[in-house]
């Protein structure tokens, strides 16, 4: 696919990604840039998927880093095939000369490649997901953006391992803590919120064609009151906006009442203290006033 | 052409840099980089690619969007801006001029800041004419020499920082800084006082003006704030692996079926200590409105760091330690406040910290540490000096929140009495109290 911003919209759009102009020319800079890509904003507005829709406008592997308390380079990058060097080791302790054996050692075949190495070595240009890169430790991040920087890794036994092909590269971070300022300036920023509620229609239109007019637009109007409430912690995301649009569908249900409403909302709130927070500031029939009273 | 896009991108960054945006020279030639990829007559591109490339921290978007709407904005707006700009400066000067004539001492004029003639200028007649007539009178005196000058100096200054307080909400006392631009100190005026200000503004307001309005806003931030925080304890804890031993019995053992060759190598970690902590909070007249925000705060990491026993003091100490945890924070506040015998009354740290002493010795640990927010004002200052310094040794550390602004601190006795025997650090903003708990308690 050629790059362009008419093209980038469209493709979106036929992925059933629905999202607005800045993201897409965000988007669009990353890869003409040929930087990595930044994705803030809170659980579930889409900024894994993002990565998943860029491998799939691409038509290329998508390669998930999932990073962790603790994840270190061993996990990220490359580790020795331990056990495997061991066998050989006693396998060819009786015939083999030393030196061999220490060369066919720290050869290819005994490097288990992690998903940074395996995105840097691949033969096609691959899309590398870092996700909820927040969630690291400070030290890994550094040595996160060096190798962003240089798209370059070096393995003391093997020399210098640099890229065949520029991967495209999307971090995600929920906001959990200020990742530092040298990774930042590394990357194209993008800070995605939840979306609007005529871009949620527009989502939920495009996710499930077989929803009506008015249910479509009376759940966007419900999930937008709900996530204003500043007593819900965990704010619906965007796919828990489709499951429950799903489930009312699923009963049969053209417009949301208070009845649907009671039935499904475990599906958009998941916490007890949310639902608490729901039943005692909004109520189902107040929902249902609302996104009545909203559409006459 | 392209002299002139570079020019105004780089003005651009000039102007938001002052506003607090940190942007790297690698990012001026991205955004550079990217306005040669876009469409320059859609400004809705040009808005998004330099966005996406000087901005990257999400409390910085709206001083973007109010500095971009500012800077390219038709000729004729930003003659407007510049025009109102030179017209409060000169107003501006006027009022110091005028301060500078009227408050003299002997022909000379006092040493007073150019914000305090501007509160001078600025306080009601009547009042200016109380100030005036006090300096006159002192400077007319019998014997009245040189080296009086500082006495009335410090009078009339903290005659004007009342004034200020009490104007707070009248007075425009913001001074952008001087970016050597004309133009641009106009525009930074403008990006510096339109609208709302997103967190960024919240976090630096003194947490007692906070409006109602801001409420909301602001307890979204504190509990953002606290969730940060959460993920930073438990971080620390879980950075095992440096700590990581290798356990050589237990390594020995799991190894004896792969004939001694350790394949599988087996750790022990130090156990995670996490710190107890015991908080103290002022909630006396003067206090109650950081209180409030104080506790949402530890209410906020009270979940990971479980051990936090909690206290509110006034007259004498309570504890509220049983409120948490059981309900949301509102309805916690509510139970405390309604509770409470001790909110909004006088203080006296002596007898809170006496039965603190008393009453709950198991709490004091040589593995503790003892968190007081309190302004320090309190009655019986030395019997509260003698209370503290005997819970400073029963304790790993006492570290006092002080919600006093540090400016007004070498004029408070009672400063000066604790600041001798326990940490101290200012905390009347919403960012004192994330850094102090960042970097002084939790590091």
């Amino acid at each position: 696919m050629e790059v362009t911003i008419p093209a980038l919209r469209k493709a979106f759009r036929d992925v059933g990604y629905i999202t607005d102009e800045e993201v897409v020319i965000t988007v669009y800079l990353a890869l003409k840039l040929e930087k990595p890509l930044l994705i803030e904003g809170a659980p579930g507005v889409g900024k894994t998927e993002l990565a998943k829709v860029l491998a799939a406008l691409f038509d290329t592997e998508l390669i998930r880093l999932q990073c962790y308390e603790g994840l270190d380079e061993n996990k990220a990058l490359y580790e020795w095939n331990y056990q495997r060097q061991l066998l050989k080791i006693q396998i060819s302790r009786e015939t083999a000369c030393t030196e061999d054996l220490e060369r066919d050692l720290f050869a290819r075949e005994y490097l288990l490649e992690r998903p940074l190495l395996r995105a840097i070595q691949a033969d096609r240009k691959v899309v590398l997901l870092i996700d909820e890169v927040d969630k690291t430790d400070e030290e890994f991040e550094a040595f996160l953006f060096e190798v962003l920087s240089d798209f370059q890794v070096s393995v003391p036994e093997l020399g210098t391992l640099a890229a065949r092909q520029i991967p495209v590269v999307v971090l995600t971070s929920n906001n959990e803590r200020e990742l530092s300022d040298g990774l930042k300036r590394r990357c194209v920023y993008l800070y995605l919120d939840y979306p609007g509620v005529d871009r949620e229609i527009e989502i939920i239109r495009a996710r499930i064609p077989d929803i009506g007019e008015k249910l479509s637009t009376e759940v966007a109007r419900a999930v937008a009151l709900i996530r204003s409430d500043q007593d819900v912690r965990k704010k619906p995301s965007i796919a828990e906006t489709l499951d429950w649009a799903r489930a009312l569908l699923a009963l049969e249900k053209d417009r949301l009442t208070k009845a649907g409403v009671n039935q499904t909302i475990n599906l958009l709130l998941k916490t007890k203290a949310d639902l608490d927070a729901f039943h005692k500031n909004i109520g189902a029939s107040r929902l249902e006033e609302y996104v009545r009273a909203e559409k006459g | 052409m392209k002299d002139c896009l570079e020019v105004n991108v780089v003005r651009f960054i000039h102007l938001l840099r002052h506003t607090g945006v940190r942007i790297g020279s690698g990012e001026v030639i991205d955004a550079l980089n990217a306005l040669t990829l876009l469409d320059l007559s859609d400004r809705r591109s040009v808005r998004a690619a330099l966005q996406a490339t000087l901005v990257k921290r999400p409390g910085e978007r709206a001083v973007f969007d109010r500095a971009f709407d500012l800077f390219f904005a038709p000729p004729e707006e930003k003659q407007q801006v510049t025009a109102r700009h030179h017209h409060k400066w000169e107003k501006r000067q006027d009022m110091i001029r005028q301060a500078e004539e009227e408050l003299t001492f002997q022909g000379q004029a006092l040493e007073l800041s150019d914000r305090e003639k501007t509160v001078y200028a600025s306080i009601p007649e009547a009042d200016r004419q109380k100030i005036l007539d006090y300096v006159k009178k002192t400077a007319e005196g019998k014997n009245v020499e040189q080296h009086f000058r500082p006495i009335l100096e410090s009078v009339v200054k903290g005659s004007l920082s009342y004034w200020r307080k009490s104007l707070r909400n009248e007075l425009d006392l913001s001074e952008a800084p001087d970016t050597g631009d004309r133009e641009l100190n106009a525009l930074l005026e403008g990006v510096g006082s339109t609208g709302e200000g997103g967190f960024a503004s919240l976090l630096e307001e003194d947490m007692q003006n906070i409006a109602d309005k801001d409420l909301p806003r602001a307890r979204e931030l504190i509990r953002r704030l606290a969730r940060q925080m959460v993920a930073r304890i438990t971080r620390r804890y879980r950075q095992s692996k440096k700590h990581k031993q290798l356990d050589l019995r237990k390594s020995i053992r799991s190894n004896i079926r792969f004939g001694g060759t350790m394949f599988r190598l087996r750790y022990r970690s130090r156990r995670i200590q996490k710190p107890r902590l015991v908080l103290l909070c002022d909630v006396s007249g003067s206090m109650a409105r950081y209180a409030s925000f104080v506790l949402q705060f530890i209410y906020g990491i009270h979940s990971v760091v479980g051990s936090i026993e909690s206290f509110v003091f006034s007259e004498d100490l309570e504890r509220v330690t049983p409120y948490f945890g059981q309900s949301d924070f509102n309805t916690t506040m509510l139970q405390i406040i309604n509770r409470s015998a001790e909110w909004g009354r006088g203080t006296n740290i002596a007898t809170a910290l006496r039965t603190l002493r008393v009453k709950f010795p198991s709490v004091l640990t040589g593995d503790s540490y003892v968190i007081i927010v309190s302004d320090t004002k309190t009655m019986a200052l030395d019997e509260a000096a003698k209370e503290l310094a005997q819970l400073r040794r029963k304790v790993k550390d006492v570290v006092w929140l002080n919600t006093m602004p540090d400016t007004d601190w070498e004029n408070a006795k009672t400063v000066m009495a604790f600041q001798k025997l326990v940490r101290m650090f200012p905390c009347n903003t919403l960012a004192d109290l994330e850094k102090v708990m960042r970097k002084k308690i939790f590091v």
